[in-house]
Order: structure tokens, then sequence, then C-alpha cells
């Protein structure tokens, strides 16, 4: 399984997840899967609704902005396809917090933000059994 | 028959349809009537019979958990939908706040008695030991201490979410002033007690009030953008 997402895109994210440290921050990603392949298009920044004194380990969107993007995919003829949220001083891999609150079929971006500065990305997908998550590659395409 | 809308991740789970129409009186019956339709979604859904804490559902525009949870009634033509709260973060590291409470408490009795004793040496014992805590090292005498009390139910841990950094940090601060003060009684300087009184109101500050002079430091130094000092 493989993602690909456009570099404008990922400077994006990176800007986004830098300017939210040393909290998390985090948004939706809209595109398209292709058979085993997922392909973003669009990508939303969401404000952390988690109380200030947790964001610094903790992210979260209410349901109104999961319709909202939904719909809004939906309306356009692609998918919700995954989220993205930053770890900030800490690795872009899944924490137990993630696996219990993710679903299968969904992209799970994360990206690493150490001392403020945008370290590592990775992308993951939940197993079928919710077991855990398996890593799969992040394809950057230069945008044209 | 009511629709229920379902998230797009699961919709593999029901032959990609984005809406699927069901039976049912209530909220529980048409997720029941789901996912008898279409067995692949119980797993995402429930967990021991009970809907997961994750799994929001909404008739229209108000989560089902503010009105009478999965035994609201429905219409027949009412509009559930499925949304997955999406929430994410790393885990929370942990601090055991008895145990600073200790480490504070003991640092007060033993610099008290150093004063009290004019024993600049026992002064550098303490020191030692907050240094070795601050870096972590198993052999921190106050962790052997704790854990002793810990072990014999004489003490209980108390944890709370927090970055446990700043407060090694602290006791870092707490162990190089103390050196500080045994150094100038070394050579012969009565300031060298200032240096230790200042670490003794210093950890009666956190040992009373929970204020912790180093962590204020620690985040201060963050602030101001000076690396290494990056809260969590």
């Amino acid at each position: 399984m493989a993602v690909f997402m456009p570099a404008g895109l990922q400077q994006t994210i990176l800007t986004q997840m830098e300017a939210t440290f040393p909290n998390e921050g985090g948004g939706f990603l809209i595109g398209e899967q292709r058979e085993a392949d997922v392909y973003v298009y669009e990508v939303i920044a969401v404000d952390n609704v988690f109380p200030t004194e947790e964001q610094y380990h903790r992210y979260a969107m209410t349901p109104q902005n999961w319709s909202e993007m939904e719909d809004r995919a939906d309306a356009l003829g692609f998918s919700l396809i995954g989220y993205y949220h930053s770890h900030p001083n800490s690795p872009a891999i899944p924490s137990e917090f993630d696996r219990v609150h993710a679903l299968p079929n969904f992209t799970y971006l994360i990206t690493s933000v150490i001392d403020g500065r945008a370290a590592e990305q990775r992308v993951w997908f939940l197993k079928a059994d919710r077991s855990a998550f398996d890593e799969a590659t992040l394809h950057i395409e230069p945008s044209g | 028959m009511a629709s229920i809308k379902i998230p797009t991740p699961l919709r593999v789970y029901t032959g990609n349809l984005a809406e699927v129409q069901v039976s049912g009186a209530t909220v529980g019956e048409a997720l029941d009537a789901l996912v008898a339709a279409h067995p692949d979604l119980k797993t995402h859904l429930f967990v021991d019979g009970k809907l997961r804490n994750f799994v929001n559902i909404f008739l229209g525009d108000e989560d089902v958990r503010f009105l009478q949870g999965i035994d609201t009634p429905i219409s027949p033509d009412a509009k559930l939908r499925i949304i997955p709260s999406i929430a994410g973060g790393d885990d929370a590291p942990l601090v055991d706040r008895q145990r600073i409470r200790f480490a504070n408490g003991l640092t007060i009795a033993l610099l008290v008695l150093a004063f009290v004793l004019n024993a600049p040496l026992l002064v550098l014992l303490v020191a030692v030991a907050q240094f070795l805590g601050g870096i972590n090292s198993p052999f921190a005498p106050y962790d052997w201490a704790y854990r002793a009390l810990i072990q014999r139910g004489l003490l209980s841990t108390y944890l709370v979410s927090d970055d446990p950094q700043p407060h090694r940090f602290a006791s870092l601060v707490g162990a190089g002033v103390n050196a500080l003060g045994w150094l100038l009684l070394t050579l012969g300087s009565g300031l060298g007690w200032l240096a230790v009184w200042i670490v003794i109101v210093l950890a009666n500050l956190n040992f009373w009030l929970r204020f912790c002079m180093g962590c204020w430091l620690y985040y201060r130094l963050g602030q101001l953008g000076v690396r290494g000092f990056n809260a969590r």
C-alpha cells in the first residue's frame, strides 16, 4: 500500500504542524483510493478541540468537523481518506491512544516535530483486526 | 425505512454503500439490523456488545448519547449517521507527584540537619542524590528509599499526566546550587549556607504548594527558544 501526495500539500501540513508546536495540530486528507493506493488531493486543517493544557500530547476534532468534511468530499466525488496530526518532540509512530481511536481503511499521517521543526512524516493504516498499525510508503510527488 | 450514513472508512464493509436502509424502532435495533446485514462492521462499532467509545451515533444533529443512547426511539424515516471520533496523540508521559514530594521532603530534612550539625559533607551528599535523580539514574538513592516505602505500603504513588523533563531539570538545578553551597563552605565562606537555604525554601514551595521553581525556569528557557528546553 502506498500514499501519494503532492509536495505542495506536504509543505502545507509541515508548516501547520510547526506553527502549532509545541501543541499538536491536525486536519483531514481528502482524495481517493485507487486499488491499493491512496491519492491525496486536498488537506484541510482542523482546530484542535482538546483542552489547551492537554494539547501538547492530544489532538481531537468534533463530530461536526467530520460530517462537514465527509459531505464535502462525497459531493465532490472524492473521499475523506484520512487524517493527519503531529507528535511534538516524539516519533511519527502511532501511540496506543492513536490505535484505540483508529479505523481501518483510513490513512493516518503522523508528523514528528522536534524542537519546532518538522523532522519526519510517516503514514499508517490500522489492520482490519484492529490489533496494530501497518506502515505504508509515502510518495511525495513534485507539484507541477 | 430509516437510513444510516456509513463513515467513509467503513464503507468497504457495506459493499461501498454510503447509506444503508434499515428497520427498527430504536437506534439499537437499527444498528443491530445494520450489523446483521453487514457483519464485518461489528468489530469496528461494538466492543463486548457495547458501542465503542469513539463511535458516535447521530440522529439528525443530535448525538444519541445525549438522548436515550441506543434506546432512543426513532421514526420510520429517521436519518442516522455513524461518526467516528477523530482523536490522536502521543501517549501521555506520567509523573509521580508523590515521588517528587518525597524527594523534596527528604531534601528539606537532610539540609536542615546539615545546617544544624554544621555538616557541609551532608550538603554534598544531597547534591549527589539530587543529581542522580535528575539524570534518572537507576542508582538514585531517593528513588531507592521511595521504592522501599512503596513496597512496604507506607506510601502510595500518585501518577499524573505531566512531562517528567522539567522536574528532572529542577532536581539538577537543586543539585547545582547545593554543590555550590558545599564548595563555598569548604572554602570557608559562610555564604554556602545561603545557597543551602535557597534550596530549602524552594523545596518547601514544591513540597507544600507544588510550585516547582526549576520547572518554571525550564519552561521560561523553552519560551526563550533555548535548545533542549522544549516542554512536551
